[in-house]
C-alpha cells in the first residue's frame, strides 16, 4: 500500500543570477581516487552544480584525461573555477578561457592571496569581480567570512557571494557561524558557503545559519567512502535547511521539564 | 591530420624487433629525421607482454623527436602505448575495427594488388608493395611501380615498400608515392643515421616552424590552421579551448587562424577541481 505524504515544509527554490537550481548542495570534481567513484558520489549527493578547473591539456597523454569524458554536461551544471590564480589578471584570463568552452556565463571566482591558507586576496577579487561582471560574467565570488568584503563584492556585481566555513581542504568545519549569519542577514544576493566542511554535522550546522547553499569537494573526495559521505551530506544539507526554516526553540540556561509536574504520586 | 604522415617508414621484422639495439637504432634515426620518420613495429614472434614492452620503449624513444610509432596488426597495443598509427593487411583487422579499438590512431592498410587496394578504401593511408625484388620475400615476383600507381589513384597517401633504396626513391615518388618504407636498407647499416639521411635527401621533407605549446618548444607544420594543429596533436577541438598569442580563439574560427613561427599557443580543458 502506498500513502501520499504532504511535504513537511515548503522552501523557495534557489535562484542565482536568474537561474534556478534544484539542489542547495554543490560539489567539486577534484582529488577523487577514480572517476567512477566521483560520478557515483555526485549521484548520491543529488547536486546539480559541479565545479571544474581549467588547466593545460597534457600533450603526452591520451585524450581521455579531461573531466568532460566523465561528466555529462546535460545532467550537471558545470561551474568553472579560477583555482590556483594569484592575481586578478590571471583569474580573468582563466574565466574567459572557461567561458569559451561554451557551457555558461557563470564562474566561481577565486583570487588566492596566500599559499599556506589559500585565503583570498580581496583586493584582486574585487577588481576581477567588477571587470568580469562588466563583461557579462555571472560571478560567484569565493571570499573569507568578512561582511565588508561581502558587501563590496555584491556592489561590484557578484551574483552570489561564497564565504568560507574554514580554509579550503582543511575539514575544520564552520569556525565562525556568527559572521556567516551576519553576512547572510545583510546581503540580497545568495550566500553559498564554500570550503572547509569536514562531515555531515558541519554541513547541517552551516545550513542552519540560513545560508542559501553549500559547496564542498574534499569532504567527499577524501572520505573513506565518498559515495556514502555524499549521501550523508545530502541529508545533512536538507536537514539543516529544514531546521533553519522551522526555526529553532529559544536557548535557555535552565532546564524546563517536558513532562507534567502535576499528578505525581504522593 | 594525415598530411602529417611521415615520409620515411622504418619497418621492423621479427629479427630487427628482437635485436637488443632496436631502441638505440630507432633513437638514432629519430634524431636525424624527426617528424619525417615513422617506425613500424611488426613482429609475429613477440608475445603480448613483450610486444607491449617493446612498443612502449619505442614510443618513449621516438616521442621527443616527434617521430611516429606505427604498430602492425595489434591495435590493442597501439592504444595501450598511444601509438600514432596502426597498419593491418590481408587477414588482419579492417580499418573500422582498428578505429573501434584505437580511435586516436591513423590507420594504414597494406595492399599488394588492385583488388586489395579497392578493398582498402576506408583506410587513412596505404602501404603498397612489393615494388622491387626484396630479400624479405626471395623468389616472389615484385608488383612493380603499378601497385604504387593504382594505390595513389585512390587519393590516399601511399607508402611504397619492397626493395627500396635512396637511389630508387625518385621513381616511386614519380609514380605517386607520398613516402617509402624499408627494412634492411634502414636497420642493417652500422650507421643507421647515415642511411636515414640518405633517404631524406631523396624525399620531400616536412616544412616546420618553431612554436611554443603549453610552455614547451614544439615543431608544427608551416602555415597550418589551429584546427589542423589540434588534429596533428590528436586533440578533439570540442574539448579544448585555444589561446593564440594571448588571444582566445573562438571555436568556430579555429579553421581560419593560421600559425606562424614563434607563436605561443595555450591549449586548455576542464579537469577536476573544487
Amino acid at each position: 500500500m502506498t500513502t501520499t505524504v504532504a511535504p513537511a515544509f515548503t522552501d523557495t527554490p534557489l535562484e542565482i543570477g536568474g537561474r534556478v537550481f534544484r539542489s542547495r548542495l554543490m560539489v567539486g570534481t577534484g582529488k577523487y581516487k577514480d572517476n567512477a567513484t566521483m560520478v557515483r558520489a555526485h549521484e548520491a549527493s543529488g547536486a546539480e552544480v559541479v565545479t571544474v578547473a581549467v588547466r593545460r591539456v597534457n600533450l603526452d597523454r591520451t585524450k581521455e584525461d579531461g573531466i568532460l569524458y566523465h561528466l555529462d554536461p546535460s545532467r550537471v551544471f558545470l561551474l568553472a573555477n579560477t583555482a590556483g590564480c594569484y592575481t586578478a589578471e590571471d583569474a580573468m584570463r582563466y574565466a574567459r578561457l572557461a567561458r569559451e568552452a561554451g557551457f555558461n556565463e557563470f564562474v566561481k571566482l577565486e583570487v588566492i592571496g596566500d599559499q599556506q591558507t589559500l585565503l583570498p586576496d580581496t583586493t584582486g577579487l574585487l577588481e576581477a569581480t567588477r571587470q568580469l561582471a562588466k563583461e557579462g560574467f555571472k560571478v560567484m565570488a569565493y571570499t573569507n567570512e568578512d561582511l565588508i568584503t561581502a558587501l563590496r563584492l555584491q556592489d561590484a556585481g557578484a551574483v552570489a557571494v561564497m564565504p568560507l566555513a574554514s580554509p579550503i581542504g582543511s575539514g575544520m568545519g564552520l569556525v565562525n557561524p556568527y559572521h556567516i549569519r551576519v553576512i547572510k542577514s545583510r546581503l540580497s544576493v545568495p550566500v553559498i558557503v564554500d570550503a572547509g566542511v569536514g562531515t555531515a554535522s558541519d554541513a547541517c550546522l552551516t545550513m542552519e545559519q540560513g545560508v542559501d547553499g553549500i559547496l564542498m569537494n574534499t569532504a567527499l573526495a577524501e572520505a573513506k567512502d565518498p559515495v556514502a559521505m555524499a549521501h550523508a551530506m545530502r541529508l545533512a544539507t536538507e536537514a539543516g535547511r529544514a531546521a533553519f526554516l522551522a526555526g529553532r526553540m529559544p536557548r535557555r540556561e535552565i532546564a524546563v521539564p517536558s513532562s507534567p509536574t502535576t499528578g505525581m504520586l504522593a | 591530420m594525415i598530411a602529417a604522415l611521415p615520409r620515411l617508414h622504418a619497418v621492423t621484422d621479427d629479427r630487427v624487433a628482437a635485436a637488443p639495439d632496436l631502441v638505440a637504432k630507432a633513437t638514432a634515426m629519430a634524431a636525424v629525421a624527426g617528424q619525417d620518420l615513422a617506425v613500424h613495429l611488426r613482429s609475429r614472434a613477440l608475445t603480448g607482454q613483450a610486444f607491449v614492452h617493446t612498443a612502449r620503449a619505442l614510443a618513449a624513444a621516438l616521442h621527443p623527436y616527434g617521430s611516429w610509432l606505427v604498430i602492425n596488426d595489434r591495435a590493442d597495443v597501439a592504444r595501450a602505448v598511444a601509438a600514432q598509427g596502426v597498419v593491418t593487411g590481408r587477414g588482419g583487422l579492417v580499418p573500422a575495427d582498428v578505429r573501434r579499438v584505437a580511435p586516436a590512431a591513423v590507420v594504414g592498410r597494406s595492399v599488394h594488388d588492385a583488388a586489395e587496394t579497392r578493398a582498402a578504401a576506408d583506410a587513412d593511408f596505404l602501404v603498397a608493395g612489393a615494388v622491387f625484388p626484396t630479400t624479405s620475400h626471395p623468389g616472389a615476383t615484385p608488383a612493380g611501380l603499378d601497385v604504387v600507381r593504382t594505390a595513389a589513384a585512390t587519393g590516399h597517401p601511399v607508402i611504397a615498400i619492397g626493395g627500396l633504396t635512396a637511389a630508387r626513391t625518385p621513381e616511386v615518388l614519380e609514380a605517386g608515392a607520398h613516402g617509402i618504407a624499408a627494412i634492411r636498407a634502414l636497420w642493417d647499416p652500422v650507421d643507421v643515421a647515415a642511411a636515414v639521411a640518405g633517404f631524406l635527401d631523396a624525399l620531400p621533407t616536412v616544412d616546420l616552424v618553431d612554436v611554443e605549446i603549453n610552455g614547451e618548444p614544439r615543431h608544427a607544420r608551416r602555415g597550418i590552421t589551429l584546427a589542423e594543429l589540434l588534429g596533428d596533436l590528436s586533440l578533439d577541438a570540442r574539448a579544448v579551448v585555444v589561446e593564440h598569442n594571448r588571444h582566445i580563439v573562438r571555436r568556430d574560427t579555429l579553421g581560419t587562424v593560421r600559425i606562424a613561427d614563434g607563436d605561443r599557443i595555450e591549449l586548455v580543458h576542464f579537469v577536476g577541481g573544487g
